[in-house]
């Protein structure tokens, strides 16, 4: 049962791990602090710095970014982001025999590993209430040891992320548009690539498409879905998520956020 | 004909809605009672004259495994395959294969882009590396991810290869065992009979696997349904050829238990302490009956290895490595098969257990010649 929790804990928040949204090119104000349930925890520390890190998977997976906001470029926003991630106690987690065992045990013990990356948005006005954010960056994996191939997980989402570590670098471009349906009520439409030149398996495609119901200053509700297509060492496979195996279906993505203000 | 379906629902919204909707593919498949077999084709097809003296074999290669102390059948801690050590392995198959030359193969324990094998196409691999045309494959267990000791994505089934062309291909589901778990009868096994024509031969080819660790009466029911679907080809008045690996004794065996020749080091077997009381796979009394469960092969059809030979161990087929490591003894039953209702039956002194075969699976592939000639 623990590790079906940890399994759930890394495939949401991986989902999210170099998901931008709402990391548009605009960094949160000063003193604001935004979190849910699986988006990373994100603090302004000032008017052009905001750190974020995933509050669950902190203790398993150690990671933390920092935005920093630049000069605008004609009407666009610009920011980088840079941050790291270190997943070896999470993978060691999950590699054991019998049931539950993500990796085989004769891997273990993973590495030390070390994820790396640097990415570059820009944000832009396309309306009075839609916003377009195009994002590409660069991702290094260093390996403090030897890692064997095999321990690949090949699954959507996890592979290609994780694939950073056997490639030892990746690029990532991506999109995001927001935009208001009603008053308290948005939407996000993304797409992003993972590519990995080099690399058997070396594409990943994903989209996300979200509705946002604000239902006060301080809570969010988030439901959507995310489409993954990706190039595999087996071949290609696409898959919807959140999928539930033994129920054989589709469910929506369903996350609650909180913000606020520190005083 | 899959690509060009996504070809053409791309190209719209709707399509682009289908396409959506058509990634909800099942994590694990469950099959239905019945469904179609995957068809396979040589990449360069070898000229065939039609034999008379068909020579049909049966062979479980173990995932191109050989050898390697895979945890789930030996006492290994191997999970994981190296690819370039499987596919010098399905060299060396694929080389015996040419050697013995047959016409028809029944195999069990192929991988199809299964991580723990490399993530080869072992059935395409054989038709492209033999003279065999083509094929036809049968999943026994297929998922996506299998989040058990680490074995990842995984196709393993039934084959049948072929010279000559196959038509109406089935695959037969086989009843799932009941002495386990939702969670893991989810991810487990199942069990299929491989069923397909040879026009040429006028015949058909019938492949098994059945349950090797079932501690119910589900190896009752695979032998069951595999004699139910010989008999109605058989009362429809077809021909068959049939075998494959029945993970059951001949009748009359001599022994019916190897807990001790398969026990692993730290494991105990035989004392009211201890669950289980018996080595799953190496007891074969689990259920009335069990012992003489393939009598009613021997009485309708014709074996490739007549009966006297039974309990000879020169037709042993099974080579597990704990025999060997602890007792010195390679071959140390008799688990696979091949029978048919040809009138003519097989033609004498063609049979043959390659037990030289030893390091190429724990399973020994059995051959002979089919008489054609109606009587």
């Amino acid at each position: 049962m623990k590790n079906l929790i940890y399994i759930a804990i890394l495939s949401g928040q991986l989902c999210s791990a170099q998901n931008w949204f709402p990391h548009s090119a605009v960094p949160l104000p000063e003193k604001r602090w935004d979190v849910g349930i699986f988006q990373p925890f994100r603090f302004g520390v000032s008017e052009k710095l905001e750190y974020s890190l995933h509050p669950l998977l902190f203790f398993v997976m150690p990671n933390l970014s920092i935005k920093l906001s630049h000069k605008d470029v004609g009407s666009w926003s610009t920011a980088s982001r840079h941050g790291f991630f270190y997943p070896t106690p999470l993978l060691n987690m999950l590699t054991h025999e019998d049931k539950f065992g993500v990796i085989s045990p004769e891997f273990d013990p993973i590495p030390r590993l070390l994820g790396l990356y640097s990415d570059w948005l820009m944000t832009g006005s396309l309306s009075p209430s839609t916003y377009l954010t195009i994002k590409t960056g660069l991702s290094a994996g260093i390996s403090f040891g030897y890692l064997d191939e095999r321990s690949s997980i090949d699954l959507p989402l996890v592979y290609h992320r994780l694939g950073v570590f056997y490639n030892k670098w990746a690029l990532r471009l991506g999109v995001d548009l927001t935009g208001q349906i009603a008053k308290k009520l948005r939407f996000l439409v993304d797409g992003d690539a993972h590519v990995l030149p080099g690399f058997d398996g070396d594409l990943s495609l994903e989209h996300k498409g979200v509705l946002i119901w604000d239902k006060s200053e301080h809570f969010r509700l988030i439901c959507g879905y995310k489409f993954v297509w990706g190039r595999f060492p087996f071949g290609t496979q696409a898959r919807i998520l959140p999928y539930i195996p033994m129920i054989e279906t589709w469910v929506p993505f369903i996350d609650l956020q909180w913000t606020g203000t520190r005083i | 004909m899959t690509a060009r379906i996504y070809k053409v629902l791309r190209s719209s919204p709707i399509g682009l809605f289908l396409f959506f909707l058509l990634s909800c593919e099942p994590f694990v498949n469950e099959f239905s009672d019945l469904s179609e077999a995957q068809m396979y084709t040589a990449s360069s097809l070898t000229t065939v004259v039609v034999n008379n003296n068909p020579i049909v074999m049966t062979w479980n290669i173990r995932f191109g495994a050989a050898r390697s102390p895979f945890f789930a059948d030996s006492c290994g801690d191997s999970v994981i395959l190296k690819k370039e050590h499987v596919e010098a392995n399905m060299d060396k198959v694929a080389a015996k294969i040419r050697e013995i030359d047959p016409d028809i193969i029944l195999l069990q324990e192929v991988d199809i882009f299964s991580k723990r094998s490399g993530y080869v196409n072992q059935v395409q691999y054989l038709l492209d590396n033999t003279s065999m045309n083509y094929g036809c494959f049968a999943s026994v267990w297929q998922a996506d991810y299998i989040a058990s000791d680490g074995i990842g994505r995984m196709n393993m089934g039934n084959a049948i290869l072929s010279k000559y062309e196959l038509s109406e291909a089935e695959r037969i589901q086989l009843r799932l065992r009941t002495d386990q778990s939702d969670l893991v009868k989810y991810f487990y096994l199942r069990r299929n009979i491989l069923k397909v024509r040879i026009p040429e031969l006028d015949l058909y080819a019938v492949n098994i696997h059945a349950t090797a660790f079932a501690t119910d009466d589900t190896k009752q029911k695979h032998i069951g349904k595999y004699i139910e679907v010989l008999s109605e080809i058989n009362t429809a008045g077809g021909r068959f050829v049939t075998g494959g690996d029945l993970n059951s004794l001949p009748p009359d065996c001599d022994a019916i238990d190897f807990c001790e020749y398969d026990m692993c080091s730290g494991e105990n077997f035989h004392t009211s302490e201890v669950e289980p009381y018996h080595k799953e796979g190496s007891y074969f009394d689990n259920f009335p009956g069990e012992p003489e469960i393939l009598q009613p092969l021997y009485d309708a059809y014709i074996p490739a290895i007549d009966s006297v030979e039974n309990n000879s161990p020169e037709h042993f087929t099974h080579a597990p490595s704990t025999s060997y490591e602890h007792w010195e003894k390679k071959y140390d039953r008799k688990l696979d098969y091949l029978f048919t209702n040809l009138s003519g039956g097989w033609v004498q002194g063609t049979d043959s257990t390659y037990q030289s075969l030893w390091e190429l699976s724990d399973h020994m592939p059995v051959a002979a010649a089919l008489n054609t000639e109606r009587n």
